[in-house]
């Protein structure tokens, strides 16, 4: 087996070296320069053959409203299009280049599906229309019920070919809403394009904290089901779970090491919270973080060695960073009352919290040293608060409150766009983006 | 750059995906205990081929989740027959007030030594709620102890933490939020 698995990875080398990667695209859009030039693309309508012809404006429709998200690039409608897109294009063909430079495109998608009973097949290509060269060529196969997530997927190898960092389409946030009469909680799902909104637990009592193992198939959550709180995993493909953190008082997890071994959590005994780590295989459990004071909300950096977490040591809740294994803990929340919800950014650079600020609950960001203090999101007639961060670290979701209503919002880390991701529930909060996809 | 289908591409593209769901396999450290149902049971994975690098395995788009066993539903919250102790905001120490409905309970349980009281902590909804659970027990906790110091046997009591989920007021004020920060008796 050892043998085989080697001679793979020979072929595999071999493989590398004979096609080597791609010389640095040409249209490159650089992310960090604040308000840079957004490319223009043009998404033609797809070829169906054969299929629901509403796919051919469906299918770009989707892909169109991912590359919005983004704020990267421009649109150009498809009234603007002047050529049509055939099979022919897919076997040799070349495009008319000058004229989707014509009408601005620097580059355009094509795309041909074929819906054969349950099987669907999706050919997407990407062309740098100033060079009239192929970008990026993709096929893929599945069933037409994962149309949606294959073009996310598309759309998130566009991004990486523009920027070289992964977009973040078809991922999905977890968080936590009342439901009904009952006046319980329960988990609910959303796509990141606030899409297929959907419930994941329906035992009327109280479901919280939700938090995704790094594989992103395992949701962690205190529930109170029982009548006393016990952390579950569960499989949010196949909905089993099992019971991970039972000891002790109030339990919520706060997050997974990036090797998915531990999970992360604050469990109070005799009143005191201290930080917990759990075996999620075995359920061994160690204590991470002793102290007088109340500690929650563990977030492992995404290397795994340190931890940030909640204190109130000092007299109010203030975000700490510990080394794991290493005696000594450094504060890096300073000037508030209150600071709470501690969200490591998986780029590593940043930590997210919420602040008591006037009054007034506020999103902001800092340095893992406790350097570079910004300020991210505030409302003047309202709080801002559980921020959780995408998995690109370019932006992060958190709850707005103001009196009964309450919203999920998306917000870009420079703070510049924002847009509603859920409304219309009530008391959302918790908020947990899913690791990339 | 002209694109075409050729074998050396497919036999890539082959050659990778084996390589790296071998990979994926040993990565998978969450593992199942239960009888559980493979996740990719119900759908047939999707494929990809690229000309350009191996396409990480496919996540399976989930089916509707099953129904979790039917829990414990939430009731309104039971009427005691103690008053509420009631915290200052962020706070866990017993007020004067509290004290006298402490001791109204404490001299209730000494004189029923089979009864058992469960003390639940609450707060506001003010600030994040895994703060508010861990202080809501804290709250419990600290009424707890106190019984104790009055003479009530430990093993008559018991804690749980609601945090800022079963708020008594659904209001938005601090005449609601005074009320939402207390300890709450439950005869069982």
């Amino acid at each position: 087996m050892k043998r085989s698995i080697g001679a793979a990875a020979v072929a595999f080398l071999l493989a590398l070296s004979l096609f080597p990667s791609p010389a640095f695209p040409l249209l490159y859009i650089d992310i960090n320069a604040p308000g840079g030039k957004r490319m223009p693309i043009a998404v033609a309508d797809v070829v169906v053959a054969p299929g629901d012809p509403s796919l051919s404006r469906g299918i770009p429709k989707i892909l169109s409203d991912d590359l919005v998200l983004t704020d990267l690039f421009d649109l150009i409608p498809p009234t603007a299009h002047m050529e049509t897109v055939t099979a022919e294009h897919f076997s040799g063909k070349p495009l008319s280049f000058p004229g989707w430079k014509m009408i601005g495109a620097e580059a355009v998608v094509i795309g041909k599906v074929e819906v054969r009973g349950d099987r669907l097949s999706l050919e997407m290509r990407l062309y740098d229309a100033t060079q009239g060269t192929l970008l990026l060529g993709k096929r893929y196969t599945g069933t037409p019920g994962q149309l949606r997530s294959i073009v996310h997927r598309f759309a998130n190898e566009i991004v990486y070919t523009f920027t070289g960092v992964r977009g973040v389409f078809g991922t999905e946030i977890a968080f936590t809403a009342r439901s009904g009469k009952s006046r319980g909680k329960e988990l609910y799902l959303v796509g990141m394009d606030g899409k297929d909104l959907r419930k994941v637990t329906d035992n009327r009592s109280f479901n919280l904290f939700p938090r995704w193992s790094p594989d992103g198939q395992w949701l962690a959550y205190t529930s109170f089901r029982t009548g006393m709180p016990v952390v579950y995993l569960r499989n949010v493909a196949t909905g089993a779970e099992k019971e991970v953190l039972r000891f002790g008082g109030s339990k919520a997890p706060g997050g997974f090491s990036p090797d998915g071994v531990w999970l992360y959590a604050g469990v109070s005994h005799a009143g005191n919270s201290d930080i917990y780590r759990v075996r999620v295989v075995g359920g061994a459990s160690e204590r991470v973080v002793d102290g007088w004071g109340l500690e929650v909300s563990p977030s492992p950096s995404p290397d795994g060695r340190r931890i940030a977490f909640v204190s109130d040591r000092g007299g109010s809740p203030q975000i700490y960073v510990k080394t794991i294994g290493v005696p000594g803990e450094t504060r890096i929340s300073a000037g508030g009352s209150y600071a709470t919800s501690p969200s490591w950014s998986p780029t590593g650079d940043r930590i997210a919290y919420t602040l008591r600020a006037g009054g007034r609950f506020i999103v902001a960001t800092v340095a893992p040293d406790g350097s570079g203090y910004r300020e991210v999101a505030s409302a003047p007639d309202g709080d801002c608060e559980d921020p959780s961060f995408a998995p690109d670290g370019r932006s992060l979701v958190y709850t707005y409150r103001k009196r009964g209503y309450s919203a999920l919002i998306i917000i870009s880390t420079d703070g510049r766009r924002q847009r509603t991701l859920v409304s219309g529930l009530e008391d959302v909060g918790s908020p947990a983006w899913s690791p990339g996809r | 750059m002209k694109w075409t289908f050729s074998w050396k591409w497919a036999v890539l593209a082959l050659s990778i995906a084996a390589l790296v769901s071998v990979g994926c396999a040993k990565k998978q450290t969450v593992k199942s205990e239960g009888a559980e149902t493979p996740p990719a049971a119900s759908a047939p994975p999707m494929g990809e081929t690229t000309m350009k690098e191996a396409p990480p395995p496919m996540a399976v788009p989930p089916p509707p989740p099953s129904t979790a066993a039917p829990g414990v539903a939430v009731t309104e919250e039971k009427i005691s027959r103690f008053d509420d102790v009631r915290f200052d905001f962020d706070k866990s120490e017993v007020r004067e007030d509290g004290r006298k409905t402490c001791g109204i309970v404490a001299d209730y349980l000494k004189s029923h030594p089979q009864a058992k009281m469960l003390i639940e902590g609450h707060c506001d909804e003010r600030g994040t709620a895994e703060y508010n659970m861990a202080l809501g027990e804290r709250r419990a906790t600290s009424v707890m102890t106190y019984l104790v110091s009055l003479g009530v046997p430990r093993s008559a009591l018991s804690t749980v933490s609601f945090g800022k989920e079963k708020p008594l007021d659904p209001g938005h004020n601090e005449a609601a939020w005074a009320k939402n920060r207390r300890a709450h008796f439950v005869l069982q």
